[in-house]
């Protein structure tokens, strides 16, 4: 986490507020409201307005049912509209930006080991996330919809983060 | 319940779907490259360190959604029939998890997944949008995990998920 702050200018008035996390998650879940109330009519499903593991099911899916004709699921939003939701890529490039903007971008390289945990963990995390109806962010949001079952899947979350802190601190014990 | 309708008609709608999601995104990605936003980050930093910083920004997020949820149901009810969810729907939840299922499946769903997915984001560093944005920031492991994440939503809808249902089925519980 890159957390220089260089030039002064750059990080007053509204950068202020964008380092912020309280008033991005305010920001991102008033404004996934507004999504749902301006696209609902292309189609559902609700409290669909932003979440990184649908979307990029939706993008992905869409690309390899266009190129190979297979009929892979997808939201109904994403299968009637000319597009799919383009959340995810848009956040790709926002990020890029950002990060190029305020000189935070660096190119950091991991081992090959790592790189195959990573690619399982993608992978599976995203199998489960699938499962579950959503990543953190949508359960949020089917939270605030009123879905006691996303209330659940947090609770659930967090019983995992608690697993991965014991874990985590196990494996570090042993390697001293 | 009849079909939903937003502010744009439905053949404006379908135009717009990945256009204004698009600018959605440019916006969160700008936001969460600043404030490094992470969900999962929040709990580990506030179970660690007690730190509340990113835990009140998922908090900020449950309230923001909650709370325009709220004004938009009284103001456009057409566009949120299903607010608040519970009081209409009981314990049956959102759309969005493999269809047609038993509560109590959505339940195990719900408590397995969640479980793997706060595992697997705490091991690696973070969620999905924090892994999104790192990659963005140069980070070639969370690119490699965002690659893992598009082959696993192609493998999950073509054999994962009829797998796992077809077992709650054999199980009796789907």
């Amino acid at each position: 986490m890159a957390e220089k702050i260089n030039v002064s200018d750059k990080t007053k008035g509204v950068d202020t507020w964008a380092r912020n996390p309280l008033y991005v998650g305010l920001a991102i879940g008033i404004l996934a409201v507004l999504v749902q109330v301006l696209l609902i009519s292309a189609g559902g499903p609700e409290a669909y307005g932003f979440c990184v593991a649908c979307h990029t099911r939706d993008v992905v899916n869409v690309a390899v049912n266009d190129i190979a004709g297979t009929k892979l699921a997808v939201a109904a939003i994403s299968q009637n509209a000319i597009l799919p939701v383009m959340t995810v890529i848009g956040v790709l490039i926002g990020a890029f930006i950002s990060a190029r903007y305020y000189q935070e971008f660096r190119t950091k390289a991991g081992s090959a080991v790592s790189y195959l945990w990573y690619l399982l963990g993608g992978i599976f995390f995203m199998i489960f996330a699938l499962f579950m109806g959503g990543c953190p962010y949508r359960m949020g949001l089917r939270i605030g919809y009123g879905d006691v079952v996303a209330l659940i899947g947090v609770i659930a979350i967090i019983i995992g983060v608690l697993a991965g802190i014991k874990i985590a601190s196990a494996m570090m014990e042993r390697e001293g | 319940m009849a079909a939903a309708a937003g502010w744009l008609a439905k053949n404006v709608a379908v135009i717009a779907v990945p256009i204004v999601t698009l600018i959605f995104g440019l916006f969160i990605g700008w936001l969460a490259q600043r404030s490094g936003f992470c969900s999962i980050g929040g709990f580990r930093d506030f179970f660690i360190f007690r730190h509340t910083r990113l835990l009140y920004g998922y908090l900020a997020l449950i309230s923001g959604a909650f709370i325009g949820y709220l004004v938009f149901s009284l103001l456009t009810p057409s566009a949120l029939g299903g607010f608040f969810w519970v009081l209409h729907n009981g314990l049956i939840p959102v759309p969005g998890a493999p269809a047609n299922l038993s509560v109590a499946a959505y339940i195990i769903l719900a408590i397995v997944g969640g479980i793997a997915v706060g595992l697997i984001g705490l091991l690696l560093g973070g969620c999905p949008l924090r892994q999104v944005v790192m990659t963005s920031e140069g980070n070639m492991k969370s690119l490699v995990f965002v690659i893992g994440m598009c082959a696993g939503s192609v493998i999950y809808a073509a054999w994962i998920s009829g797998v796992g249902v077809a077992i709650l089925k054999g199980l009796g519980i789907a």
